[in-house]
């Protein structure tokens, strides 16, 4: 029957001419996952639960922020009606470890807990509300240890240590030049200290999901942002072979690194593994996710920069506390980019840089937009307007004379090419420049405006040698659309419509004969994480690489048909065609059901493994620590009543080098969210903690910016094709948020006359940058 | 149980037999917070969404009748200002359109928009029992300690009077535009005998006025001077404390710029001390 329609419709088709080219590469085409999210019916990690679960499991968490576990009685909780189950590390069939980089957080402690958030044991009952009875009739005994609180602490002498090498994780450092000598040098000499705070990601999908044990396969329907590497660690943590799970994520509302650490799948698994047959279901509250994820590390950065008097930069020395909280996560990475992002995209010879890691029984700190580059940045930037303001020259003047061009060296000493910075703060100043400035003419004598900008560079993926690959499948269905397949995962910023776009571009199909599957470990095939603004880049490669070999398949029987060489078709619309005489024609459709009957697989995989080289630790150079490099500037408008302190954002204009824009519409996106997220950062967000306790765990006190909050983000779209990238594309996932930060904070110090150093500007911070107050200041993380 | 009745008679009755064991609701925007969060676990509710008769704004001899299930929504159509724009400093529209004037003043939060705007005013509010009747007192005596009030067991509020004319501003710190709690925030009004009101959120227990600073003002024309007297009594006057929304150093200080700068502009806007337009 279906059959039948689709020759008849083929028919008529054979002689409509061939509709013009539509690049996919390039359009904003609607997104696929659009429709079904706008009208509600997309089903997130929460929505599988009124379906499908039978079982409810609940989590025990610690009490303490530090302490030995001396005993674990689940007696009164196995009393408690509907209660099937009580598990702690003892009935964990692995290692019971997880973490990102170091196998260092316990699935379920056993002896000891670190943090508020750290799991004791998984409550399995027939309803939701008797798991979380039974949660609390657990009976846990402790022996209560010294909080570390804060960094300071940590590091004092005889703190009492998280873990017996020391409170100091790690370290990563920088060593170019002589920074001494160069500095004695120096005309001007600028220092200052930078405190950034902790950081919640915020996103709206609470992790919520389920899990399934048949007796041969653990399903986990379970949003992560690296399904194959989560199931790795669910594996070993739960003694299970790889193959025997399989993790598909549901629809994901936003991650930003916050789901790269595990959340509830090894608590899910292991209570279905316990449940044989049983569908588990196991979602948090806005607070539980609160305290028991990984946040955005708080950063001291201090900084000593020095310059000539004709404003050419000559030295840096960069010391950096970092509070790594109670576990490793992806920390050292973050300390790494930290350092290798330290001096951003400005030529600085001599430079010296100390990161240092230090563990507190805060939550552990991870992955969060920016990753450590974002920090820096704020640091950096704000150095450049101190500098120039000390040499009293232009704030733009001063930066252009810094920042690095086409084949320069960044800190790391990687020579990058093309270097787009120079081009993307013009466009964003002669942007700002269209308008009017309104300047203070107008205002009352307490309000003042400023604007100020903000130039950011970012190393894209992984880097430092860390291997980071991506593998893409694309099929040919016999119905003539194309099936992409890819392990990546969409959590909103737009993989799935980039990756069909990028083969759609080489089949020469219509957005309408693409199809994808994506983030199900049964059906694909590891596509890395979606974090270091990789997925266009790695996937992406992957992807085209894999439909480049595709489009030859389907160009070779195409050939057959149409009686000419491959090279003289064209690929259009469903179509090929004989360059020279469309006429000569055949249906892409056509051309797969004659090319599985002469055997043609029209399938082709593909893997995209750039190298990136690992630093030197003693000096942190590396002649290729990054695949890529991405620019971006901003420039801010804000106006600030004096003596309030509150700040209100007037324009924000955002430009950003993204090599191609795949689909523009996503990466516009990418940039206003990043701005948001970036303006939540610098004026309102901040995770308070009392003895690692997070005082605000809910979305009253955890400030995230309005509607009403953002300006119309100015989005500026530059494209400087990057030669490794996919047409020429690479990313645009973080960056966004890196340049927003500084250049709000630029702005500020342009309005009040005073630099801020410490975040959020609150209206309280900004009043006491202000009128100088220091004293009574219980929110102030100075030390 | 849920007891929705339709009028406020009934209402008094079903309050006077349930007592404390029933959980009044009208808006339920502080109800189902609390609820969600554990803080109170209901058995037996008593619902006054239904009951029109205290939805109303009426108009009484030189004054505003504000029944208490008068929304924000309502309230933010109103020309007196510092209750307008307290009103519609509110949440977002979704809170605006549900929350009531009744429940701001039953919860009693320090942080309570309505209540600051409605002391400044030197409104009273009306307490009614189906025993004892319909009392009216000041509603700067209602408030008592922190969520302690004047209303008992078997009342309900059932409207707020405040005078129709007064000139009166308002402004509210917070750390976002919207959706935001109040970090510090401040009425003021004045009415045509120059009896001036000054009233703080944040600052202590309860929502407060400042008697002694608004001492000085009453029947006087305003002038810098005097501004700068009032501003200075006024930090001595609040109580704030230090929590982690801010500091006690911070909202003194902001009371002061707060005081100084609405009546400035009540001087300013308006040198001959005229009700507003
Ligand atoms: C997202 C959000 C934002 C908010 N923003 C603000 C804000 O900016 N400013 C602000 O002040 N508040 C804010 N609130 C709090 C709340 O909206 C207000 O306090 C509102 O006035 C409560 O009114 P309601 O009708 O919803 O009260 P309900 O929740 O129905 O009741 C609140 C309390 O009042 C009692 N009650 C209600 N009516 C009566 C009555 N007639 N007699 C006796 N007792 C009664 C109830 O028993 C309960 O104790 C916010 C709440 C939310 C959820």
């Amino acid at each position: 029957m279906i059959q039948q329609v689709t020759t008849t419709e083929s028919d008529k088709a054979q002689d409509a001419p061939i509709a013009p080219p539509d690049h996919l590469v390039g359009k904003s085409c609607r997104r696929i996952d659009g429709k079904e999210k706008v009208t509600g019916t997309a089903l997130y990690g929460a929505d599988l639960f009124p379906n499908s679960a039978e079982l409810f499991a609940s989590v025990v968490r610690s009490q303490h922020a530090h302490a030995n576990i001396t005993a674990i009685d689940t007696t009164k909780a196995l009393e408690v009606a509907g209660v099937l189950g009580v598990y702690t590390h003892a009935d964990v069939g692995g290692t019971n470890i997880h973490g990102l980089i170091r196998r260092d957080h316990p699935a379920l402690a056993s002896k000891r807990v670190r943090y508020l958030g750290d799991a004791i044991a998984v409550v399995v009952a027939k309803t939701e509300r008797a798991a979380k009875l039974g949660r609390d009739r657990v009976e846990v005994s402790y022996e209560p240890l010294p909080v570390i609180a804060t960094m300071e602490q940590a590091i004092a002498d005889g703190a009492c240590k998280l873990y017996p090498e020391g409170n100091v994780m790690g370290d990563k450092r920088i060593r170019k030049g002589d920074v001494e000598l160069a500095l004695a040098n120096s005309h001007v000499v600028v220092t200052d200290t930078f405190f950034t705070q902790t950081v919640d990601h915020a996103f709206l999908d609470i992790e919520a999901g389920t899990g399934h044990w048949d007796g041969q396969v653990l399903t986990l329907y379970v949003a992560g942002q690296w399904v194959h590497e989560e199931r790795r660690l669910i594996a070993l943590a739960l003694g299970l072979p790889v193959e025997q799970i399989r993790i598909i994520q549901p629809v994901t509302g936003g991650a930003f690194g916050g789901r790269e650490d595990i959340s509830i799948q090894i608590y899910l698994g292991l209570a279905a593994l316990k449940h044989q047959g049983k569908t588990i279901a196991l979602r948090y509250t806005r607070s539980e996710s609160m305290r028991a994820r990984h946040k955005r590390h708080a950063l001291k950065i201090e900084s000593t920069f020095g310059a000539k008097a004709d404003g050419t930069l000559t030295a840096a020395r960069i010391v950096v506390h970092s509070d790594e909280g109670a576990y490793a996560s992806t920390g050292i990475a973050v300390m790494r980019k930290a350092a290798s992002h330290a001096t951003g995209p400005y030529r600085v010879p001599n430079v010296e840089v100390d990161v240092y890691g230090v563990h507190t029984n805060n939550n552990p700190t991870g992955a969060m937009r920016g990753f450590g580059a974002c920090q820096m940045a704020i640091a950096y930037e704000g150095m450049m307007d101190r500098i120039a303001r000390a040499l009293n020259m232009d704030r733009e003047a001063f930066r252009r004379k810094n920042l690095i061009q086409s084949g320069d060296t960044v800190t790391t000493g990687q020579h990058v090419d093309p270097v787009s910075i120079g081009h993307c703060l013009s466009k964003a100043i002669a942007k700002f420049k269209e308008r009017p400035y309104p300047g203070n003419d107008k205002l009352p004598d307490y309000m003042r405006r400023g604007w100020g900008m903000s130039a950011i560079c970012f190393g894209l993926g992984y880097g430092d040698g860390f291997p980071d690959c991506s593998r893409a499948r694309v099929e040919m269905n016999d119905d003539g659309t194309a099936t992409v397949y890819t392990g990546g995962v969409e959590v909103g910023q737009g993989l799935l419509n980039t990756m069909m776009q990028i083969a759609g571009e080489d089949l020469g199909l219509p957005m309408e004969h693409m199809r994808i599957v994506a983030a199900d470990t049964e059906l694909t095939d590891e596509s890395g994480s979606s974090s270091a603004t990789r997925q266009t880049y790695f996937t992406g490669n992957a992807v085209r690489m894999a439909a480049s070999e595709l489009r030859e398949q389907v160009l070779d029987i195409a050939g057959i048909k149409l009686k000419v060489h491959p090279h003289e078709i064209t690929l259009q619309q469903g179509w090929a065609f004989e360059t020279a005489k469309p006429d000569n024609r055949v249906s892409i459709q056509q051309i797969c059901t004659e090319g599985l009957t002469r055997g043609y697989s029209l399938k082709a995989t593909a893997l995209f493994k750039p190298r990136t080289i690992t630093e030197v630790p003693q000096t942190g150079q590396s002649p290729r620590a990054f695949i890529t490099y991405l620019f971006g500037a901003h420039v801010s408008q804000v106006l600030v009543n004096m003596e309030t302190g509150e700040v209100k954002v007037e324009r924000h204009i955002a430009a950003h080098d993204v090599g191609k824009a795949v689909n523009p519409q996503s990466v516009e996106g990418q940039i206003v969210g990043g701005v948001a997220q970036g303006l939540g950062m610098a004026l309102m967000e901040e995770v308070t903690y009392k003895d690692g306790r997070i005082m605000n765990p809910g979305l009253t006190d955890y400030i995230i910016p309005t509607i009403k909050d953002l300006p119309p983000v100015e989005a500026i779209i530059v494209e400087h094709d990057d030669p490794g990238g996919p047409f020429g594309a690479h990313g645009v996932g973080e960056p966004p948020l890196i340049g927003a930060v500084p250049a709000i904070l630029s702005a500020i110090y342009d309005a009040t006359g005073k630099a801020p150093c410490e975040l959020p500007m609150n209206p309280e911070r900004t009043w006491r940058l202000i009128n100088d107050v220091r004293e009574n200041d219980p929110l102030s993380k100075v030390f | 149980m849920f007891h929705q009745p339709m009028t406020f008679k009934q209402a008094l009755e079903l309050r006077s037999e349930l007592g404390a064991d029933a959980t009044v609701i009208n808006g339920g925007t502080d109800v189902v917070v609390a609820m969600n969060h554990g803080a109170i676990k209901p058995t037996c509710f008593l619902d006054l969404s239904g009951i029109n008769a205290i939805r109303k704004i009426d108009r009484d001899n030189g004054h505003l009748i504000l029944g208490a299930g008068v929304t924000f929504a309502q309230l933010g159509k109103l020309h007196v200002r510092t209750l307008k724009e307290a009103s519609l400093s509110v949440g977002g529209p979704a809170i605006r359109n549900m929350g009531t004037i009744g429940g701001n003043i039953a919860t009693a939060s320090p942080a309570g928009d309505g209540c600051v705007a409605l002391l400044a005013l030197g409104a009273d509010v009306q307490l009614s029992s189906k025993d004892r009747g319909q009392r009216w007192i000041p509603l700067v005596d209602y408030f008592i300690d922190y969520r302690k009030t004047a209303l008992a067991d078997d009342e309900l509020i059932q409207a707020v009077r405040i005078p129709y004319n007064p000139r009166s501003r308002w402004y509210k710190i917070g750390k976002r535009g919207a959706v935001n709690i109040s970090l510090v925030c401040c009425a003021v009004s004045q009415n045509e005998d120059k009896k001036t009101q000054l009233a703080f959120g944040c600052v202590g227990p309860i929502p407060r006025t400042a008697p002694k600073a608004s001492a000085l003002l009453n029947g006087e024309t305003l002038s810098a001077e005097l501004i700068d007297d009032v501003a200075n009594l006024v930090a001595q006057e609040v109580s704030p404390i230090d929590d982690q929304r801010g500091s006690a150093a911070y909202r003194r200080a902001m009371c002061s710029t707060l005081t100084k700068r609405l009546l400035t502009q009540l001087m300013e806007d308006n040198p001959k001390g005229d009700a507003d337009a």
